[in-house]
């Protein structure tokens, strides 16, 4: 597993788009930067909400040539993800059953380390069973 | 299989930053490993874990490894607590 290897990329789908953003910092610095981590929240115009070619666009822009994770922040969000990805047939593409902040940490953690999407995909819902107390 | 295993005194706090920086140099190994602190025991490559650690300056961190590359792992990781808890984060 070399440095140059190209790493998954992780897609963080919000309503907000500064919980997106932020969350987005958040894992891309606890993960030392090496990792392509994009922020999809909010619509087209930034209120609340979701937009299937936000998401379409930060997926594109994460491939790095190993696939790319998908975070939902809300079940509704799945609804837009699942549209987007039946628009784009042969992407490697997994969406995550994950909570968010948690899951993207640790999925972009993962990833850094050189982890397949596999890999990186079951270590986002493996948060579901890190207790913070 | 080769084991191995250091101890560290913990030059600040093991915040997010550190830990994150310990489970990918962790998840770049073959070899199985564990971080303990006052007797919890968590995988190394699993950064929420390292983080529930709680891991506070002046604590003693044990890093074990057991496989192919134990020792390289050990090393590494020991190194990188040393480091990365001196700059906090």
């Amino acid at each position: 597993m070399s440095d140059e290897a190209p790493r998954v990329g992780i897609v963080l789908v919000s309503h907000s788009v500064r919980l997106a953003e932020g969350a987005a910092d958040l894992a891309g610095q606890v993960s030392g930067g090496t990792v392509r981590v994009l922020a999809a929240g909010g619509t087209e115009d930034g209120e609340l909400g979701t937009s299937a070619e936000k998401v379409a666009r930060a997926v594109a822009s994460a491939e790095a040539g190993a696939g790319v994770l998908v975070l939902p922040d809300l079940g509704s969000a799945v609804l837009t993800v699942r549209a987007m990805l039946e628009d784009m047939p042969g992407a490697r593409v997994v969406l995550a059953d994950a909570p968010f902040v948690e899951g993207a940490v640790a999925a972009t953690v993962t990833a850094a380390a050189g982890a397949d999407l596999k890999a990186v995909a079951t270590a986002a819902e493996e948060a579901w069973h890190a207790r913070k107390l | 299989m080769p084991a191995s295993s250091e101890s560290i005194t913990l030059a600040g706090d093991l915040h997010a930053r550190p830990a994150g920086a310990l489970s990918v140099a962790a998840g770049r190994f073959a070899a199985a490993v564990s971080v303990t602190v006052d007797g919890k025991t968590v995988d190394a490559k699993s950064v929420l874990g390292v983080m529930g650690l709680g891991a506070t300056s002046g604590q003693q961190v044990t890093v074990s490894a057991d496989g192919p590359d134990a020792e390289e792992a050990v090393a590494a990781l020991i190194a990188i607590i040393g480091e990365a808890t001196r700059v906090g984060g």
